[in-house]
């Protein structure tokens, strides 16, 4: 089976996108006969000949980091020339990754019923969507998560490239926490938000040397 | 009251779409508001490179020197802005997404707990309401509205504000007027 992953992070290789899309490629290719291409959607010149792609494979993933609450304008671009492809018979088994830089799956919850509802515009048969929080910081954990996101991911892969379905466990554990529980709240407003704001942001604007003018107000009238 | 029309018509032979926002801008003026509409194909905006520039390099400013600068700041000293655009593939246009993508500068890089969820911290003192304008084609039904409006009221959330307005070009300008003017 052919697998065209579609990159839709305006990074594109350079983005944390491409980190799951190896990942979820790896596990497909892992079935016998299977092969992946991945094509880069920044490369916005070239969506039509991307549509071309799309439409002569046999299986699809479209993956995106959450740009305000859906997909990048240029995925949304590339979203709008695959019109001419919508009922035609044939078209590849699709499915989805959104990762964001929030914590909770939640966030990505409304675009993934967008997504399920563009799968069945398109006539394509609809896989499912991985949801994965924290995408962002995905490069920093340590070690030992990082293979236990990817080694889901790829297992995720392995079984669209099986023409199985997504296993329900798998997609839960790489979109968990959905939302803290309210106890937890207070916690990780006080640690985790605390944390990240000092050592990620601040740090950032410190190396920068713009610490000073975190919070301007350039367009005050 | 201070009202902005993003208008995400990127197709500009659909003189319905821009003729229906035409009547409302004049509706909504003749009310006694100030209303300025951006008709964002004739404008020059980039795609966001999702570089974080806009927080840690200029803050509040996005490194990329086009109009969408202009945009918000058009937005942010506005009581509505009005999202609108005609729905393709079940989604408004990818103009206004690229345009609405680019409103990052105007929210804070640091994280606050809101509504039990990571959203970050305010920037500005006081945002605009949200409102939203669709026009359906051919193929959009009502689950695809009602998706729509459940993302822009994320958007709204994560933009300090709330989605008050949503509507369609199937709706009358008096109606849509009057569900404005109560605001």
């Amino acid at each position: 089976m052919k697998l065209a992953a579609f990159n839709g992070s305006p990074k594109g290789k350079e983005g944390n996108t491409e980190i799951f899309i190896r990942q979820f490629a790896e596990g497909f290719q892992s079935v016998e006969g299977s092969t992946a291409v991945r094509y880069y959607l920044n490369r916005t010149a070239e969506h039509e000949n991307f549509r071309d792609a799309f439409s002569k494979t046999d299986a699809v993933l479209l993956a995106f980091p959450l740009y305000t609450d859906s997909m990048p304008g240029l995925v949304k671009a590339f979203i709008e020339t695959l019109e001419p492809l919508c009922g035609r018979e044939g078209n590849p088994t699709i499915c989805f990754l959104v990762q964001s830089g929030f914590p909770e799956g939640t966030h990505s919850r409304y675009v993934e019923k967008y997504l399920e509802k563009l799968a069945s515009r398109l006539g394509c048969p609809y896989a499912g969507t991985i949801v994965k929080g924290n995408g962002g910081g995905i490069t920093t954990q340590p070690p030992f998560i990082q293979r236990k996101i990817f080694a889901g991911v790829r297992e995720l892969g392995r079984s669209f490239g099986g023409n199985e379905p997504f296993d329900q466990e798998e997609l839960d554990k790489l979109a968990s926490p959905e939302r803290y529980p309210w106890w937890m709240v207070p916690i990780v407003a006080m640690r985790d938000v605390t944390f990240i704001n000092l050592l990620y942001w601040a740090a950032a604007l410190r190396k920068n040397g713009v610490y000073k003018k975190r919070s301007a107000r350039p367009y005050v009238e | 009251m201070k009202i902005t029309i993003l208008n995400g018509n990127p197709d500009s032979e659909n003189t319905g779409f821009d003729g229906y926002l035409f009547n409302l801008r004049t509706r909504l003026s003749e009310a006694d508001n100030d209303v300025t509409e951006l008709v964002l194909r004739d404008m020059d905006i980039q795609y966001c490179l999702g570089c974080f520039g806009c927080w840690i390099e200029t803050p509040g400013e996005c490194i990329v020197k086009d109009d969408s600068a202009m945009v918000c700041r058009q937005m942010i000293n506005s009581d509505l802005v009005l999202c609108t655009s005609p729905i393709i593939m079940g989604f408004p246009s990818a103009l206004l997404k690229k345009m609405l993508d680019k409103v990052i500068p105007l929210i804070h890089p640091y994280f606050v707990i809101d509504q039990g969820e990571y959203h970050h911290k305010a920037r500005y003192k006081r945002y605009p309401l949200l409102g939203a304008i669709w026009e359906k084609s051919g193929n959009t039904d009502d689950r695809d509205i009602e998706i729509v409006n459940e993302i822009h009221s994320r958007t709204a959330l994560n933009f300090k504000s709330r989605l008050a307005v949503t509507c369609t070009t199937d709706d009358s300008l008096k109606e849509v007027a009057d569900e404005i003017s109560r605001l």
